[in-house]
């Protein structure tokens, strides 16, 4: 450990444990009291950082050097196009009112949806029939620039998010955050929420990486009659008040980020480890795997696969592999283009596949099987994704097929995008063999990116694969997202009149157990009506130098500088 | 005589405007034709539906003809506004102006590597053909043009960098924790030597070293071929034998005449070979992550991110008819009859 730590304790994870009871979203015992939670756990550690060292020439151990394969396009998340990197970036500028807590995953840390902590955010309640949520701000939050951060500056960056045309505005329908009147200043520190329905997933929306908190005085200085929001200026500028702040960006080559030494929004108020983090563009995959095993960069999230065992034999760096816990990898099925329309030829091919080699050729097993459950129709649980009862059975799939009125198969494409070649291609091939044994002739077509989005959205591909991840892991979110409505993320054009009235009633639904009833019936119909195959979730691998420590899975699947410190 | 040539040169450049419309119209078609829907590839996020899809098409100008777009198009183009790209989220112009110089200066310093082999590669071997040096250099060329740059860059990097560790590492045209390169031209080497930083200089040419030699291994065999090519014929020729006859010194006769007169083609080459680098070198700019034109066009064709492509198409045209030009001027140098023409 450096100077840095032992000058200063370190109280993020004690801190997590006192959030812990901060949110639920469910007032489970009737909720007659307005309870109100006290969100900064180690108040006294905010004093200890403030006499930290001054600002000077930082060391190499003090600087995390980051190498991706991706470019930050854009400062602002919330403008469309913004690429996962831009996510990422926006996560360490950025303060939101609420983060996800974090929790141990097996040996790992992964972020924890249902504990939710305040950044800006001092404190919150939520009013008995969860209609009004009442926040109060940290009164000693600043942004960049000095100044303090106000009410009105989080009404703006609301009001912004809900008007604005930008990404953020139908990411918020989903928490039921739709009109600039559901935000009202109570005094200089408070601002309120009100919805009309109790949402269960208002809180969580203002998590997500869109709903930053902006300057609001700095901003207006940059909007103009036609761009009210300051879109264009904040898309090369920021106006924030997170635990970086930017240095110099250049787009595709290099972004440099410096530590806010007066950043308070952390767990605990802890300050962020590293001082100066280095962000760059390496576009060759071995050239960063490279980097990382001299030990002359210290993380990297986008590695070739097969550099991965390398890695982890070598000396300088290590491997932290930790489940996508809000993702799937799956292979989709038209529902609403023959044959796939057909119940029985959906299944034949979901016990057609082989699920086990194709984990094996495909991502070498790393990941979690999402197939082989050992239930029949009734779910154990109310979490999703789970492992589906789907296994192999060549002679049932024969049968269910002739059933279905094609006794010597059909022929069809089975697609994927170029990007993801080197996990979807052995699983393409493996696809190709079991769907022959059943007379179903499959014709590979790998397309690039760009087609294959455009395919997809437009709902013309009969067989593909494609992986999703949700940033708010909820099972109701998950259906809602991916099974209903004509929409580009419903992969398999999922039509149902039953699952749309389980996700809209589970939306509003106060009562935990009524929730998790009606979760159940959604993945025992999702099994019921096969609409695509679940097939695993990969891991996400991070690589990394030995010495440093705290990596954490995020829903967003992008690394949080202010986890990460140097032991 | 400069007259003479200033005016070729001004006729030259008035003829390839057409050329350069041409070039501007087919790839703002092409680009439009090929699969893939930007709007749709941009609005990626977990959010996004169709009327954000709609209206990232709307924001981009998609939603209308492709006659008018075009239009709209030249009209920006005639007044220097090529667009902005979404994949850096910046004008095309400004990210064009700051990774030029990048290619530029890597193309120049492997050209000039390989011109500083080949050439005497080519003298040798022409001088003594069929012979053991000329099967030497026979083998270097086809050693080298048939190992694709991307695999020599590699095997370059794991030797130098990985192994032995005396190159830096292969991460763009500086040390990352090095302090920010003065910007007076935008080319590291000029900049570093106009300022005096000297270490700064070194540290920008052994950044520059191994990718400018990866590429200069690639090219290496037309000019060295073309030389050896020249050169047999010039010293089979009649001037040659008179002055071998007239007792002048073997150097002179080989440098002075022979070599001047087997320029002329190697000119030609050369002209070709550096357009074709500059447009070519995207493996080596992916495999040193050198931040030059071409990967940035690549990562822009992936992504279907119009404004970038064509802007880059239309620079090569512009680049292509520059170095025709000075291969045309170089020409009158090397050999006075061609300049009237």
């Amino acid at each position: 450990m450096g100077v840095q730590s032992s000058s200063r304790p370190r109280v993020a994870e004690s801190a997590d444990d006192v959030n812990k009871r901060a949110a639920s979203f469910h007032p489970a015992n009737g909720g007659d009291m307005k309870r109100r939670v006290l969100l900064q756990g180690a108040a006294g550690a905010a004093f200890l950082a403030g006499g930290a060292l001054p600002a000077s020439a930082q060391s190499r151990a003090e600087t995390l050097r980051y190498v991706t394969g991706a470019t930050i396009n854009t400062l602002d998340t919330t403008m469309p196009g913004a690429t996962r990197e831009a996510f990422g970036l926006s996560m360490n500028v950025y303060d939101r009112l609420f983060s996800f807590g974090r929790k141990k995953v097996g040996e790992n840390w992964a972020f924890d949806p249902d504990t939710i902590r305040g950044e800006l955010a001092k404190s919150y309640s939520i009013s008995p029939d969860s209609k009004l949520i009442t926040i109060t701000l940290r009164p000693d939050a600043t942004w960049h620039d000095g100044t303090p951060v106000t009410a009105e500056d989080v009404k703006w960056s609301l009001d912004r998010h809900v008007t604005a045309k930008s990404l953020a505005a139908p990411q918020f329908t989903t928490g039921s955050l739709t009109s600039a009147a559901q935000f009202k200043i109570v005094d200089p520190q408070t601002v309120t929420v009100t919805l009309e329905k109790p949402d269960r997933l208002a809180l969580a929306n203002l998590c997500v990486c869109y709903a930053i908190m902006i300057n609001s005085k700095l901003a207006k200085k940059h909007a103009t009659a036609d761009d009210p929001w300051a879109m264009e200026w904040m898309k090369t500028n920021t106006a924030a008040s997170g635990a970086y702040i930017i240095d110099s960006h250049k787009p595709g080559e290099s972004t440099v980020l410096r530590r806010n030494e007066k950043w308070s929004g952390g767990a605990g108020g802890a300050l962020p480890f590293f001082k100066r983090i280095i962000i760059q563009t390496v576009p060759e995959p071995a050239t960063r795997a490279n980097l990382i095993e001299r030990g002359d960069a210290d993380l990297s999230i986008d590695l070739a696969a097969s550099d991965l065992p390398t890695i982890e034999k070598s000396a300088k760096s290590k491997v932290v592999s930790i489940p996508q816990t809000n993702g799937f990898t799956h292979i989709s099925m038209n529902t609403q283009m023959a044959p796939f329309d057909n119940l029985k030829v959906r299944q034949a091919v979901a016990m057609a596949l082989p699920y086990e080699d194709m984990f094996k050729a495909a991502i070498f097993s790393r990941g979690t099987k999402l197939y082989g459950g050992t239930w029949a129709t009734v779910p154990p649980d109310a979490s999703f994704p789970q492992a589906i009862p789907n296994k192999t059975d060549l002679a049932k799939a024969k049968a269910l097929l002739a059933e279905a009125g094609h006794p010597n198969g059909f022929s069809t494409t089975f697609a994927f995008t170029a990007g993801q070649t080197a996990t979807a291609e052995p699983m393409a091939a493996l696809v190709k063999e079991a769907l022959g044994k059943i007379g179903i002739q499959v014709e590979i077509q790998k397309k690039p990116d760009a087609e294959f989005n455009t395919l997809e959205s437009e709902k013309k591909m009969p067989l593909f694969t494609d992986g999703a991840t949700a940033w708010l892991p909820y099972t109701y979110y998950f259906f809602y997202l991916y099974f209903t409505r004509d929409q580009r993320w419903n992969f398999a054009s999922f039509k149902s009149k039953k699952m749309e009235d389980l996700t809209l009633e589970a939306r509003y639904q106060t009562d935990k157990a009524k929730y998790e009833e009606g979760c159940k019936q959604m993945i025992e119909l999702f099994n019921a009506e096969t609409p695509l195959i679940m097939l695993w979730q990969p891991n996400h691998d991070a690589v990394m130098a030995k010495s440093v420590d705290g990596y954490t899975y995020q829903f967003y699947r992008q690394a949080d500088f202010r986890d990460l410190k140097r032991v | 005589m400069l007259a003479a040539i200033l005016r070729r040169v001004g006729r030259r450049l008035l003829a390839s405007i057409p050329a350069l419309f041409g070039v501007v119209v087919v790839t703002f078609v092409l680009m439009r034709v090929l699969p893939g829907d930007p709007a749709v590839f941009f609005s990626s996020g977990p959010s996004a539906g169709k009327e954000e899809i709609e209206e990232l098409r709307r924001s981009m100008g998609l939603d209308r003809p492709i006659p008018v777009q075009l239009v709209r198009y030249l009209g920006e183009v005639a007044t220097g506004n090529l667009g902005r790209s979404m994949t850096t989220g910046q004008p095309v112009v400004v990210d064009m102006t700051r990774r030029l110089p990048a290619s530029l200066e890597l193309t120049c310093t492997a050209l000039f590597i390989a011109l500083l082999f080949s050439v005497p590669m080519g003298v040798a071997a022409a001088l003594r053909p069929g012979t053991a040096i000329d099967h030497i250099v026979r083998m270097l060329c086809t050693l080298g043009v048939c190992v694709p740059t991307f695999v020599s860059g590699l095997l370059l990097i794991y030797a130098f960098y990985y192994l032995l560790g005396w190159a830096p590492d292969p991460t763009g045209r500086i040390d990352i924790f090095a302090g920010a390169p003065p910007d007076i031209t935008g080319f590291f080497l000029i900049d570093f030597a106009l300022k005096g930083d000297w270490e700064g200089w070194w540290a920008a040419f052994s950044q520059l070293l191994l990718p400018a030699c990866t590429m200069a291994l690639f090219v290496l065999a037309p000019l060295a071929r073309m030389t050896r090519a020249s050169m047999l014929a010039v010293l089979g020729s009649d001037f040659i034998r008179t002055a071998h006859a007239m007792g002048l010194s073997r150097l002179r006769i080989i440098v002075a005449y022979a070599l001047r007169n087997a320029l002329l083609p190697v000119l030609t080459i050369t002209g070709i070979v550096f357009s074709t680098m500059l447009g070519a070198n995207v493996l080596v700019e992916k495999v040193f992550s050198w931040p030059g034109v071409a990967s940035y066009a690549l990562d822009a064709l992936l992504a279907s991110d119009y404004a970038p492509v064509q802007a880059f198409v239309l620079l090569m045209a512009m680049i292509f008819v520059m170095v025709n030009v000075t291969i045309d001027v170089l020409y009158g140098i090397a050999d006075p009859r061609v300049s009237v023409a």
